[in-house]
């Protein structure tokens, strides 16, 4: 029995067995990955993995299962399981259901690539050739992967929703080395192959590597930053945590009660879009078959809603973002809206300051409040008068989240993409240049 | 489990030409429970059936998984890595593993009361028990969010130098984060316990305590907290502050995949060289191991995910780094045997260097001595934020609750003493150890993707001598 046909029998079962809400997801994913490290690959690695996602409400008592185990037993057995892990679980109260369809969807543009589909072991052709082209710009040792993947998701839901998605993509990695202590990472991906340029991003990661040779300490204080889009995609992806309804009921937001209140320089505009066009986390629906959507989060500094799913809307009196995660509602593609300045001009605004390349590595000391630290990894310059300089090590930032967006005085105008080991979620942004940014470093 | 398929595979990828093939089979069943602010969130369980394989042709690596038990569709797989492997051959790391002796064993870490006797019900009336007693409290906790996981995993590793391993290890595990409020200011702790065994351990660990005793804690820090001196000062670490600090200073730069480069682009390389064996980094008074035979521990297990033989490894010793974690492969590129630290968290991720249960070994003082000698002081028992940089050299670790020592005497609570230190300057701080060792959970992460594998990490409580703090 196909896995669809599976869905439609538990479905049916469930709900015969008196079930009021249930979603049924089902998941084929075939990847590949090429890790490479010291200019040589270490593993070629394939994946095929099918998964099943049940999710019920029954009384408003909630039980989610996933299942990566396919028969029509097993699917039995996990029907059987659900109907008595139910009858033992308590109710949620506020719980409030899931989206009622039937709803129409949108293709997502460029979201999936048949050149993709079928690359297979091309895709050691373009490793070889951003090693190449990083050590034919001046790096010494390079590492990353390269990662394809084609996914097919279906959904069955108890509020008229029968959907199916299929998407690509590539996510290229590299990290440059001139030495221990000099380096670079970038990041890219793409749903089409043709607009992931994999040689462009060695080749910026090589230079940046070699501009960072015999760095100096760093020294502690206040400095204007200016972030490349892959360290603030990093701060916006923890933004991202802390925007989701679920870590506002949590405790591990510090964007609660803030609706409405400036949380922001008014220069900064966020916007979770799951529609966008090559998006890395774009898609016709979310986990409870509501239709994607843009939403503006926060627009000129002020914070406009929280994402949500069916029920956290309900509870805070707004409508579904269409973001569901069933039991968090999670972001898509987060945006940092472009404005006017290119880098260099974002530099000519700096008269003593430092260039931070990456960013790992960031905790929270309360994320009530949104006090954080983050270690700047890679190439990090002191910038002078407007021009790079020194590069320097051993620095960490010390800051608070809400006060680091409020002090963002200038947004670059070339949004680069970035997803990567640190961050989780799809980010879109360009450099931004932040003043008096709390540096700190071991105390001698 | 599917056994047959494994052998099957591991025969057949020989058959097509591989050097080396391994099969691991993965069965995993697992549930889960939440509680947030006294609302259950949702019951879950998921249930796991996986094949992961790692093929060795012409000195290339190749790995591939799946969950779709088919013996055609694994044949498949098995023929697409070898053409893989064979056309990255020109750009390889040549892989060698060290020989080591082909085990064959079955071990099953029992339980005194099995997972599968406890009903779903009772396992969330612990978490609504917690609950209950921390409303009595009458402390403001705005937000309280509890979890209660436990799995069951049954492994089966065969390879084709003969080894044969079967597995079956269960896990227990509790999480939480609490937010305490007063007078408008918040503070906030997230901690996790969790061990290998039975419910047994979760009735041990006593959770309503624990979350009382945290909240009281972290109030008080609240209500009476004081500003740390800025003079240099004495700090007496207690074990969950040494359990990180060894996991991440003491663990991570010895694995000997980031010295060689491995994991450049992910978790990062390391400060540590290969010609620093041998060398000092700390006051002799530091010995650091890591124990994968811990009973009952979190990160226990009786043979690494390529067959070999667990046993401690003395990473520091009396203060000089004496040995690195390694692989087969990482200990043939060293002319060494491996030493069992190979891990994967999942059928589906290829084994790499990992930690398994990291610690500082107990000294002979006991923790009052520690404090009794020293004037003016800082005593950090716990912490919320920290973070090291990627070469294991720059540490944060911020205080959650702390207390000062002034001549010997532990006095009143303080806010968010900052440890900022590099690693040779905080081992060589240390001048005394205590014998009372405590051991924590933790799930660590490296790998792409991600492997949050479960550790322990844990010491007895240290004395670091003339610490400016950070800001």
């Amino acid at each position: 029995m196909e896995p669809e046909e599976i869905s439609s029998h538990v479905l049916n079962k469930l709900l015969k067995a008196g079930a009021d809400d249930v979603i049924v997801s089902v998941s084929r994913q075939e990847s590949s990955q090429i890790k490479y490290s010291n200019n040589l690959i270490n593993t070629t690695k394939t994946w095929e993995n099918i998964d099943l996602g049940i999710f019920m409400a029954l009384k408003k008592k909630i039980v989610l299962t996933n299942i990566k185990d396919f028969s029509l037993s097993a699917a039995d057995d996990v029907v059987n399981k659900l109907l008595k892990f139910v009858k033992s679980a308590s109710p949620n109260s506020e719980y409030a259901g899931i989206a009622k369809g039937p709803f129409s969807y949108k293709e997502v543009k460029d979201g999936y690539d048949k050149k993709i589909a079928s690359l297979g072991d091309k895709s050691i052709d373009y490793v070889e050739k951003a090693i190449n082209k990083a050590l034919v710009c001046g790096a010494k040792r390079t590492a990353g992967v390269f990662e394809n993947s084609v996914t097919n998701v279906s959904l069955l839901t108890s509020n008229d929703v029968k959907a199916t998605d299929k998407g690509t993509y590539s996510y290229f990695s590299i990290r440059a080395f001139n030495s221990k202590y000099a380096s670079c990472q970038k990041v890219g991906f793409s749903r089409m192959l043709d607009l992931l340029d994999v040689e462009k991003l060695a080749e910026e990661a090589a230079l940046i590597s070699k501009q960072s040779l015999n760095p100096e300490h760093g020294k502690f204080g206040k400095f204007d930053i200016v972030f490349e889009p892959l360290p603030f995609a990093n701060i916006i992806d923890n933004l991202g945590m802390a925007l989701s309804a679920f870590s506002v009921e949590a405790g591990l937001s510090c964007l609660k009660d803030m609706i409405g209140k400036q949380v922001a320089n008014k220069k900064i505009t966020i916007i979770d879009d799951g529609t966008l066009k090559n998006g890395f986390a774009s898609s016709k629906f979310d986990a409870e078959g509501a239709p994607t959507q843009r939403n503006i989060m926060i627009d000129k500094g002020i914070l406009k809603t929280y994402l949500h799913n069916t029920s956290t809307a309900k509870r805070f009196n707004t409508k579904t973002t269409a973001n569901a995660g069933l039991l968090s509602p999670e972001p898509t593609n987060l945006i940092v809206k472009k404005r006017d300045f290119s880098k260099q001009e974002l530099f000519e605004q700096v008269k003593n300051g430092l260039y931070i390349t990456n960013l790992w590595y960031t905790r929270f000391q309360n994320y009530n409040t949104g006090d954080f630290s983050t270690i700047p990894r890679d190439g990090i310059f002191v910038i002078k008068n407007g021009r790079i300089g020194q590069p320097i090590k051993g620095i960490r930032i010390s800051e608070n989240i809400l006060n680091l967006l409020k002090n963002v005085i200038a947004v670059g105008n070339k949004p680069e993409r970035v997803i990567g080991w640190e961050v989780e979620t799809p980010v879109v942004s360009p450099a931004v240049l932040v003043k008096d940014v709390n540096v700190t470093r071991p105390v001698d | 489990m599917f056994k047959d398929l494994a052998d099957f595979a591991v025969k057949y990828a020989l058959k097509l030409g591989a050097d080396y093939s391994e099969a691991r089979l993965e069965s995993t069943t697992s549930n889960s429970f939440i509680l947030k602010n006294g609302i259950p969130e949702a019951s879950g369980f998921n249930k796991i059936n996986g094949l992961g394989m790692r093929i060795i042709k012409n000195k290339t690596l190749g790995f591939t998984s799946t969950n779709h038990m088919d013996k055609e569709k694994i044949k498949k797989l098995i023929q697409n890595t070898i053409n893989t492997t064979e056309k990255a051959s020109h750009l390889r790391e040549e892989i060698n593993l060290s020989e080591e002796k082909a085990n064959k064993d079955k071990y099953e870490i029992k339980q005194k009361i099995n997972l599968n006797d406890v009903g779903p019900e009772e396992k969330i009336k612990l978490l609504f028990d917690a609950e209950k007693e921390l409303i009595n409290t009458k402390i403001k906790i705005p937000s309280r969010y509890l979890s209660l996981s436990d799995s069951l995993t049954t492994e089966y590793l065969i390879n084709s130098d003969g080894t044969n391993i079967l597995a079956t290890v269960p896990r227990v595990c509790f999480f939480y984060l609490l937010t305490v409020e007063k007078d408008n200011k918040t503070s906030q702790r997230i901690w996790q316990y969790g061990q290998t065994g039975g419910f047994e351990f979760v009735k041990k660990w006593n959770i309503p305590s624990i979350v009382v005793n945290e909240v009281k804690a972290l109030q008080k820090n609240l209500k009476f907290g004081v500003k740390p001196p800025k003079q240099a000062l004495d700090i007496v670490a207690a074990p969950q502050i040494v359990g990180i600090m060894v996991h991440e200073s003491g663990g991570h730069p010895y694995e000997a995949d980031r010295i060689i480069g491995r994991e450049g682009a992910q978790a990062g390389e390391s400060f540590v060289t290969k010609e620093m064996m041998g060398t000092r980094i700390g006051n002799k008074v530091v010995n650091v191991v890591d124990d994968p035979l811990l009973e009952n521990s979190y990160g226990f297990y009786r043979y690494d995910n390529e067959g070999v033989k667990a046993r401690r490894k003395y990473i520091i010793k009396q203060g000089i780094i004496n040995e690195f974690l390694h692989n087969r492969k990482t200990a043939y590129y060293m002319g060494l045997k491996s030493n069992g630290s190979s891990r994967s968290v999942n059928y589906d991720r290829e084994s790499i260097v990992r930690m398994s249960n990291t610690f500082m070994l107990p000294g002979n003082y006991n923790e009052e001595e520690l404090i009794e000698d020293v004037k003016l002081g800082i005593y950090m028992k716990n912490f919320m934020e920290w973070n090291i940089d990627d070469k294991r050299i720059n540490q944060k670790y911020v205080g959650a609750e702390s207390y000062l020592i002034e001549n010997g005497e532990i006095k009143e609570p303080v806010i968010k003493p900052v440890i900022e230190i590099t690693t040779p300057q905080l081992y060589k701080a240390i001048d005394a150890v205590a014998n009372n060792s405590e051991y924590h959970a933790g799930n660590c992460g490296k790998g792409e993707p991600m492997q949050p594998i479960p550790v322990w990490f844990g010491g007895p409580s240290i004395r670091l001598r003339k610490i400016r703090l950070g800001n």
